[in-house]
């Protein structure tokens, strides 16, 4: 069985903040059991798009290599992220030494409220978003499926708004459809739903919502085989996003047969 | 009053300049010093772009270990190469004109009697270079000051630098008499290992104050005067591969060794690792 690289059906391109992207499949490089195979699962996910988080580099190891040793920043986008902030203050300064790494200026704003279920804290997100734009950043944000805090992202001059499926890393898949159709349809900016999915049919019903793309991590670290399971992911965007272009029958309460009901025999 | 004023200061000639490997030489010495060094290209027989070139060179291999380079004269040159300081000859530039064209960059003056001291403290000069000292290869049969130079160099306040003819041996009389530290042409281009030459003398030199510096969370003890180039070269850090923020304020990579520690100061080292 072959893949192509083009998705076999029309389909326009991938566009965030003026850069357009071929996948519409975002990867995280956290928690692979190691660097090659996070480099092999990146691969065959076809993903453009990874994201890196920023931490203190240990000083007791010198030698340790950086994440740049094992990702060719040439191949793949680097999206930096704000994990693990708790405040708007935290995640600004999380973002202005991402940028200076000088890769590009575009951050996946994280502002976390709680510990446990990590959903955002949407009046810190808010501030940090506003400042961050100014700044001049290009700033996807990570945040509920609530509609209007989605709005407010948008007016804050969020270049794309990324709501959850589900909490991150839990694996429950898209847990409310009716919410994230509801945010794609209002927001003009790109939808990428950001966090909780956990297998293919996941990523197939997420896509089949009408949103631009998905970002997973946990999906595919924690997968028996993270390389096979990237590839499933590629052909399960690929396929909810065919899907609902495609522009799926009604549904109904009853039945109505696919066959003829005329020409029956006596 | 400069605190970070290198003790040991390693004066070129043309002579030193011409036999070639004068970075090298300069780093083997700025690598046991450190900070507490500072490296004076004086020529008269370099055009302005080879001591641009030979500036920037000497400049580069300093920085790594926070050592100073001083451009004599050339103003213009030190400006152009980030210089830690410029020095003025007695036929050079006055301090006020020197400012003119560099005006964020100190100035010492060289002083051979009273009355240039007093003259380069009128023109607030920022330290000075008083010599000689004593009897010295470089200008034999020259004038000789002996120590009383340095304590009349010193009435008016600004460091001194005591030159001529100082050795590890003679050091702790110019310390007696009021120097800051001192300079050495031969005493250390001519040794057959500079390094050892360079540890000798700062074995009599004051030692440099040792601050307290938070480095990613924990408080690490470093030399005062060491800069933020140095802190890296220190850690065995790749400035290509951190972001470096000093006391909350991102620094970029070309000015990492314009940034000299003070205690107290925090530094976060941080780069991009796997996450999602």
């Amino acid at each position: 069985m072959t893949t192509t690289t083009a998705p076999a059906f029309q389909d326009t391109p991938l566009v965030i903040g003026g850069r357009t992207f071929r996948s519409r499949l975002l990867v995280g490089t956290g928690k692979y059991k190691d660097n090659a195979t996070m480099v092999r699962a990146l691969e065959a996910s076809g993903a453009d798009v990874v994201t890196v988080a920023v931490r203190r580099i240990s000083l007791d190891r010198t030698k340790e290599e950086g994440i740049l040793f094992h990702l060719d920043p040439s191949r793949f986008f680097l999206l930096a992220n704000t994990a693990g902030c708790y405040s708007a203050e935290d995640a600004m300064r999380y973002a202005r030494l991402a940028r200076e790494a000088g890769f590009n200026e575009f951050i996946k704003l994280e502002v976390i409220g709680d510990q446990k279920t990590l959903l955002p804290d949407v009046a810190g997100l808010l501030e940090a978003a506003r400042t961050l734009v100014k700044e001049g950043f290009t700033v996807m944000a990570y945040t509920n499926d609530d509609l209007v805090t989605a709005l407010r992202l948008e007016e804050a001059g969020c270049a794309a708004v990324m709501p959850l499926a589900s909490p991150i890393g839990s694996g429950l898949g898209l847990l409310n459809p009716y919410t994230i159709r509801t945010i794609k349809a209002r927001l003009t900016v790109p939808v990428i739903v950001d966090a909780g999915v956990g297998t293919a049919s996941d990523a197939c019903v997420t896509m089949e919502q009408g949103v631009d793309g998905l970002l997973m991590n946990t999906a595919l670290a924690e997968a028996r085989d993270p390389v096979a399971m990237a590839h499933a992911m590629r052909l399960a965007t690929e396929a909810g996003r065919a899907a609902y272009l495609a522009g799926r029958m009604a549904r109904r309460e009853v039945a109505l047969p696919s066959s003829p009901t005329t020409g029956m025999l006596s | 009053m400069i605190a970070q004023l290198p003790r040991l200061h390693a004066v070129t000639d043309d002579r030193v300049a011409a036999r070639g490997g004068l970075v090298e030489r300069a780093a083997e010495m700025a690598s046991v010093a450190g900070p507490r060094l500072a490296v004076h290209l004086r020529t008269r027989a370099l055009t302005g772009a080879e001591q641009l070139g030979l500036a920037r060179s000497l400049g580069a291999a300093l920085a790594v270990h926070g050592s100073w380079l001083v451009v004599n004269d050339r103003v213009d040159v030190a400006r152009a190469v980030g210089a830690r300081a410029v020095a003025l000859g007695r036929a050079g530039l006055s301090a006020r004109d020197a400012r003119r064209v560099a005006p964020e960059i100190p100035v010492a003056r060289s002083v051979h009697d009273a009355a240039e001291a007093r003259a380069a403290e009128g023109e607030n000069a920022d330290f000075l270079i008083a010599g000689a000292i004593f009897e010295t290869a470089s200008h034999p049969g020259g004038p000789v000051a002996g120590p009383a130079l340095i304590e009349v160099a010193a009435a008016g306040g600004l460091q001194v630098i005591a030159i001529g003819g100082l050795t590890p041996a003679n050091t702790p009389a110019a310390l007696d008499a009021g120097a800051w530290g001192v300079a050495g042409i031969r005493a250390l281009w001519d040794a057959a290992d500079p390094a050892e030459a360079a540890r000798a003398f700062l074995a009599v030199l004051p030692a440099a104050a040792s601050i307290a510096v938070t480095v990613n969370g924990e408080s690490r003890a470093m030399a005062e005067g060491i800069t933020l180039s140095g802190l890296l070269e220190q850690l065995g850090l790749d400035p290509r591969a951190v972001v470096v923020e000093h006391n909350r304020h991102i620094v970029r990579r070309d000015g990492l060794a314009q940034v000299t520690l003070a205690g107290g100061d925090v530094v976060e080292l941080v780069h991009f690792v796997g996450g999602g």
